[in-house]
């Protein structure tokens, strides 16, 4: 039986591990490589990373970081951040990436994704659909860190995606990312409900609880961690944490 | 080239009669018993503040009672700092046993051993006690490593020290609290001499100005003017529960291991990475100075150990966890040549650069002060504000 | 040495790095002459199955192998494809495998309305099946990251060492003599790869 994924998901921006909050103000976490370790001993079942600038800043992943990561770390992982051809996608799983996960670029051409899974599969390509509610509540998928408003629906466009091959869909709410608040369920459950691949809820977790309930009442098959794993509490210092494998287990398995 | 780093051979020097520093340790003076300065200065700060004594408990407790009543109406009482070593662990212990209520704060300085992490981790979240942190660009933090090792001084990672007093003091300051309290305890450390670890803010900016490459922007500098900030405007005082009373290191580590799985990371200091390449490879290759003599002389002269056995250790080279070399070279980006290069730079030490030694020396009175009221360690009066250098 | 072979498939840093990890030094190698004097082998892959036995069959890595697992007998450890390519062929290829182990590849093949898929990717929980010396210590849950779309089934039984569930039982780990199969990645499934690979080394 395989089981639910629960993944922290760290943010890249240039050579160091940061936090943002409803993508903008960003705190430091620290050394990619030294979280890696810490993340090792923890026993962590999946890690992602994603370069929160590279698509703004134009420019390539940084592939040297990336193989240092996967030297250090001893289970699946998945990479996110201007990935925009072929080329790129290859190099990411040469140096032992197992999943890439595309945004802005599926806008840009949106083709690509199609591309990708063809030549790696689906299960391979994850596509990222970043969401924020505008002024009159309506859910908006927004590109580029969430600087770009797509004015898309993201049920009709994780439809789209879904379609073009994707495998999985990292569905990050904007509004919640940060804040400790717990997931966006009616967000989570709307998209999830929609489609046939899994949905990784993203953005907002504060408690296993919360990761219940989203797997629970929102059918998420999956669930990213943020500030949850890399501060000890909400508004408390950094310390590099996961939560309790057995208080995970009891949580999913409870209906 | 391969170096073999050797422990430190004590043969043929004057060693102090009851602990084992030797001729060579800066500023040392031995008296007609053979007994060294820094062994008086210890006896005089036991007597000064009643180590192990009924007075200096009694001391102690009307500070720690000082400390209640101050901090009554604030979220946290006291800060503690927290390094994922046995001093500081067993600090938050017994902070809780005494019925304060600490913020335990932390200074990442990136180069943390997952150990260290994990143990900070372990013991606050079954203590159930809040953390705060400062944590520096990663990249920051190795711009200024490189800028040390470039001035070819013995404080490779003083850095860090400070940005750990500046770290602490920011959390009082967020709080409100009026009271640090820190692990340290000359029982079992020692006073380590002044030549062997030199820090001030000017120092940092100084170093950082002549071989930095980008922007200082997260380091917590403590300029003077912050000092002063913290210890005359704001009077937030500083402890150290250790110099009243009785302190076995080994219990206090075999009580974290058994209570919260604490591990052990191989010695003093070796839980953050850069601070144990500081120790075990960079200060004895460079300036054949190795500063577990510290804790060994101070184990010597508590009779925990004896002196020969003390000696013998420190014949022994000391602890590396292997590959530390090589992941500091990697990290920090030097290839082999033009690391050795640096290596072989003359030494210099803080003296050649501008820091604030004069003015500490200048204000010794104003500090003997605050030294008095806890507002700053005696040990920084005693080492900072001589015109000797000790 | 503890040679792990280089044949242009699989992300061979990984290994390296976990047997480092535990304390082993290897050498990842496609040189003929390092080959034939390994003490150990590991046989990795990841892609298909007849590109990786064309890559075997058309240098002399196929021979040096067979020489150093059927006559010299020395251990040798296929992960993922690399166990698949032990069998006598695949489903998904044409060519025929290495056949050093009696035993099949076939394709995952579930319904379209199935909630089952393929690719078999992700964590699973595995059990034993027969005793073996990889599986030394395999007490309480052990689980793997299994990522493939072809799976293995033993002739004989006596072969099979582990097993795990995806949609049907399969082979999770295969044993014949000096010759050993895992198809999960024990470079990527932390303390549970740490121990088998472990195992591996102490053989």
């Amino acid at each position: 039986m395989l089981r639910t994924r629960i993944i922290p998901c760290l943010l890249l921006r240039g050579e160091s591990l940061v936090k943002t909050v409803n993508f903008r103000k960003f705190g430091y976490i620290g050394d990619p490589l030294n979280t890696c370790r810490i993340f090792n001993e923890l026993e962590v079942d999946e890690l992602a990373f994603l370069d929160i600038t590279a698509s703004r800043e134009q420019r390539q992943p940084n592939f040297k970081i990336l193989q240092e990561i996967t030297n250090e770390c001893f289970m699946p992982l998945s990479y996110g951040g201007g990935i925009r051809d072929l080329d790129t996608a290859e190099r990411i799983f040469q140096i032992g990436f197992e999943k890439i996960v595309v945004n802005t670029a599926s806008f840009t051409n949106p083709g690509i994704v199609s591309q990708l899974a063809q030549a790696f599969g689906s299960q391979s390509v994850i596509v990222a659909l970043d969401v924020k509610k505008n002024l009159w509540g309506r859910y908006q998928v927004y590109s580029l860190s969430g600087t770009t408003n797509q004015k898309r629906d993201p049920v009709d466009w994780a439809r789209e995606m879904e379609e073009r091959g994707a495998g999985e869909l990292l569905l990050t709410s904007i509004d919640r990312e940060g804040t400790w608040k717990g997931f966006d369920l009616h967000l989570v459950r709307t998209v999830a409900d929609a489609l046939s691949i899994p949905v990784i809820a993203h953005g907002g977790c504060g408690s296993v609880a919360d990761i219940g309930s989203v797997v629970h009442q929102a059918h998420a098959s999956a669930v990213a961690l943020g500030s949850m794993v890399v501060y000890q509490q909400q508004g408390m210092g950094v310390l590099v944490n996961f939560p309790e494998r057995e208080h995970l287990q009891q949580i999913l398995s409870a209906e | 080239m391969k170096r073999v780093i050797k422990g430190k051979d004590l043969s043929g020097l004057q060693v102090c009669s009851r602990c084992i520093y030797d001729e060579t340790v800066p500023g040392i003076v031995f008296d007609q018993e053979g007994v060294c300065n820094y062994c008086r200065m210890l006896e005089s700060l036991q007597e000064q503040y009643g180590t192990g004594t009924p007075r200096g408990e009694k001391a102690l407790m009307e500070i720690i009672d000082r400390i209640k009543k101050e901090g009554r109406k604030k979220q946290y009482d006291c800060v503690v700092g927290v390094s994922g070593g046995t001093d500081s662990s067993f600090m938050v212990v017994k902070a809780l046993e005494w019925g304060l209520r600490p913020l335990a704060a932390h200074y990442d300085n990136t180069w943390n051993t997952a150990i260290a992490t994990q143990n900070i981790r372990k013991v606050l979240s079954k203590l159930k006690v809040d953390l705060y942190t400062h944590v520096i660009d990663n990249k920051e933090a190795d711009d200024i490593i490189r800028a040390f090792f470039k001035a070819s001084v013995p404080d490779l990672d003083c850095a860090t020290d400070l940005a750990l007093a500046e770290t602490l003091y920011r959390a009082a300051g967020k709080y409100g609290i009026k009271y640090i309290l820190e692990g340290h305890s000359f029982v079992t450390e020692g006073i380590s001499p002044l030549g062997t670890l030199y820090m001030d803010g000017k120092y940092i900016r100084s170093v950082h100005r002549l071989f930095g490459t980008m922007p200082m922007k997260t380091f917590p500098n403590m300029p003077f003017g912050t000092f002063m900030k913290w210890v005359v405007l704001k009077r937030i005082k500083k402890i150290r529960p250790l110099w009243y009373i009785n302190y076995s290191k080994a219990a206090a580590r075999a009580y974290l291991e058994k209570e919260f799985g604490w591990e052990d990371y191989g010695g003093h200091h070796l839980e953050n990475r850069i601070t144990a390449f500081h120790h075990s490879y960079y200060n004895p290759a460079k300036f054949g100075t190795d500063n577990r003599n510290n804790s060994l002389a101070a184990a010597a002269r508590a009779g925990l150990i004896s002196r020969e056995a003390a000696i013998k250790i420190y014949r022994e080279p000391p602890y590396m966890e292997p590959e530390l070399l090589e992941y500091f070279k990697k990290r920090l980006g030097f290839a082999d040549e033009e690391f050795e290069k640096i290596m072989s730079l003359p030494r210099k030490t803080f003296r050649d650069y501008p820091t604030y030694k004069k003015r500490f020396e200048r204000l010794r009175p104003l500090f003997y002060v605050l030294a008095k009221a806890n507002l700053v360690p005696m040990s920084f009066y005693l080492k900072y504000t001589s015109k000797n250098e000790i | 040495m503890i040679t792990i072979v280089n044949y242009g498939l699989g992300n061979l840093g990984s290994i390296f790095n976990m047997l480092k990890k535990i304390g082993f030094a290897s050498k990842i190698t496609s040189d003929l002459d390092e080959i034939a004097q390994a003490e150990k082998i590991i046989l990795p892959g990841v892609g298909h199955f007849d590109r990786a036995m064309e890559r075997l069959d058309q240098t002399e890595l196929r021979k040096v192998l067979d020489h150093k697992a059927l006559k010299e007998q020395v251990p040798l450890l296929g992960i993922c494809l690399g166990m698949q390519l032990l069998t006598r062929g695949s489903e998904e290829g044409s060519l025929p495998g290495l056949g050093w182990v009696p035993a099949a590849t076939r394709r995952f093949r579930f319904a379209a309305d199935s909630p089952l898929k393929v690719p078999h990717m992700g964590w699973n929980v595995v059990h034993r099946s027969s005793a073996s010396p990889l599986t030394a210590g395999f007490d309480g849950e052990f689980r793997f990251y299994f990522v493939h779309s072809y799976y293995v089934r033993v002739d004989d039984e006596r072969h099979s060492i582990l097993k795990t569930h995806h949609g049907l039982e399969f082979d999770a780990g295969i044993q014949k003599d000096n010759i050993f199969g895992v198809q999960f990645h024990p470079e990527k499934s932390h303390k549970f790869g740490m121990i088998l690979l472990e195992n591996f080394m102490r053989l």
